[in-house]
């Protein structure tokens, strides 16, 4: 079994009368790519921001190389996230910079580097998500795909070792999607000790990066393998999400 | 009937101090969270120009119709009983002591208390605050601090301008259009006003800069559902920090009186 980087203990969180997260079990390899599939509003953001110690958990805990989040101050809890690239569902660009002042702020806080490094750096990044021609764009002008691989290159950047992905690919056409499903995989290859999460309701996409699996349906972590023992399974909630079809134990809510 | 209006009586309390704790905490570990390194000198020139800068016509325009119109309302008075020269000293202290304060408060509240909800509350719902604590980066340290220490500095030098228009129209108005005696209105106003009544002024207006800032902040900072909620926490903000200049304003002259300033 591999070292396991992050681990998820009985997390349970609710927003109101609404329980979101109901007893989340789930341990996270390092040195691979773990995506987590889940239906619309089954609570995968709310996981990835308890991963990060983003927010505070009803019951539970999340231990981060062996750290347990809620029994550090705050300021603990800073320098474990300052290790984390975390790539937002709606791209959180700071709307006040361009995209280059975006992808170069992680910089001028963490590295003490000079500008010229730091424009190197950046330049480097954003060619890599192929956004070279929009460096000096503010976010109010960039597309909605655009927008999200600047939220990409901004949570590169700094080479972290710990890599959140919250749908790092809804809403590009095909290829721009094959395009970034081949960066997180080629960032994860170049880099042995990182440990990437991802989350997806793309199949397709999860097969063609996942190391592992986890789908959390109601609030649990139903099935966590690696790809082909999941992609095998006969779990009937996990087939139809797979499958994709209307008929099976998970009722579609159209009401 | 009444146990369900005692319970809403109840719940309201209970928010109100909820809320009031909930403040206490978010203005105390925003003003401790500025003492501390990296220092954002950069963000705290930009709040300054934004703060104060960007706040003077209002506060000159202001400023000047305020002193004329209150050199008319006071001659209206004094010319009652014949005392019209001593305008000068009635209005330079009104202006001083209070009016130039709260009006200035409550006018950059306006501007820029309800700015920094919106600014805040948008990068709240847009995920911008989280973004920053990803990248563990504190938000109160870099959002509110340098906002907080702008509005400090900046509300008083505005009060202060206030002050002067304000003394100068008021001046201009009583001895050019009133024609009231300039020697003896220069006279009793030497004579009555003090550097005391303006240091006492220039605190008030500090406290008030504290609180517009924070408060807008505050409820920028905890906005929640979209637009619609940033839109109701600027509003909620700009009442409750006029308000609360209004309340604070009565209190502070209270207890500034004994010290023998203001
Ligand atoms: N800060 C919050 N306050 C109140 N409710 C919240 C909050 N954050 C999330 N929720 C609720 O928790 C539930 C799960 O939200 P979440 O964003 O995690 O879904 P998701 O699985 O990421 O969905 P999607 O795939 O559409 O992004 C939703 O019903 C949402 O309304
Ligand atoms: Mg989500």
């Amino acid at each position: 079994m591999m070292e396991i980087a992050i681990r998820v203990q009985g997390l349970k969180k609710s927003f109101g009368s609404q329980q979101v997260l109901r007893g989340v079990d789930l341990e996270i390899p390092r040195g691979a790519i773990t995506v987590v599939i889940g239906r619309s509003g089954t609570g995968k953001s709310v996981l990835l921001k308890h991963l990060l110690g983003l927010v505070p958990p009803d019951e539970g805990t999340i231990e981060v190389g062996g750290q347990d989040l809620w029994k550090l101050r705050e300021s603990g809890r800073r320098d474990l996230r300052a290790r984390f690239g975390m790539v937002f569902q709606n791209a959180a660009l700071f709307d006040s910079m361009d995209v280059f002042e975006n992808v170069a702020f992680p910089l001028r806080e963490h590295s003490g580097w000079e500008e010229e490094q730091i424009g190197t750096r950046v330049r480097e990044v954003l060619a890599s998500v192929g956004l070279s021609s929009a460096v000096h764009k503010l976010p109010s002008e960039l597309s909605g795909g655009m927008r999200k691989r600047a939220g990409l290159a901004r949570a590169l950047v700094r080479n972290p070792d710990y890599l959140l992905y919250d749908e790092p690919t809804t809403g590009l056409d095909p290829i721009m999607t094959a395009q970034i499903d081949a960066l997180i995989r080629a960032t994860q290859d170049q880099h042995p000790g990182l440990t990437s999460v991802v989350i997806s309701h793309d199949m397709q996409a999860t097969f063609r990066i996942a190391d592992r699996i986890a789908m959390l349906h109601e609030g649990r972590v139903i099935l966590h393998e690696d790809r082909e023992t999941f992609r095998q399974s006969d779990h009937p909630v996990v087939r139809q999400f797979v499958e994709g079809r209307l008929d099976g134990p998970i009722r579609p809510d159209l009401s | 009937m009444i146990v369900q209006s005692v319970e809403a009586v109840g719940r309201a309390v209970r928010e109100v101090v909820l809320g009031a704790g909930r403040y206490a905490l978010f203005l105390v570990r925003s003003l401790f969270s500025g003492l501390f390194p990296p220092y954002r000198f950069r963000i705290l020139t930009k709040q300054m120009y934004f703060v104060g800068v960007q706040s003077l016509s209002i506060v000159m325009i202001t400023g000047a119709f305020t002193g004329a119109v209150f050199a008319y309302q006071s001659n209206y008075a004094f010319s009652k009983f014949g005392a019209e020269t001593m305008i000068g000293a009635t209005v330079t202290l009104a202006l001083v002591r209070e009016l130039g304060p709260v009006l200035s408060g409550l006018m950059v509240n306006g501007r820029v208390g309800s700015a920094m909800a919106a600014e805040l509350g948008t990068m709240r719902v847009t995920e911008q605050i989280d973004a920053l604590e990803s990248m563990a980066i504190n938000p109160l340290q870099y959002l509110v601090a340098p906002r907080i220490l702008a509005s400090i500095v900046m509300v008083p030098a505005l009060t202060a301008l206030f002050d002067t228009i304000g003394a100068f129209t008021s001046y201009w108005v009583s001895t050019r259009v009133l024609q009231v005696s300039t020697g003896a209105y220069v006279a009793r106003t030497q004579w009555y006003v003090d550097v005391d009544d303006l240091v006492g002024g220039l605190f008030k207006s500090a406290v008030f800069g504290l609180i517009l800032s924070s408060v807008g902040c505050y409820y920028g900072y905890y906005a929640r559902g979209g637009a619609e909620g940033v839109g109701s926490a600027t509003t909620k903000a700009v009442v409750a920090a006029g308000v609360a200049i209004l309340i604070v304003d009565y209190f502070l002259t209270l207890f500034i009186a004994p010290l023998g300033v203001g």
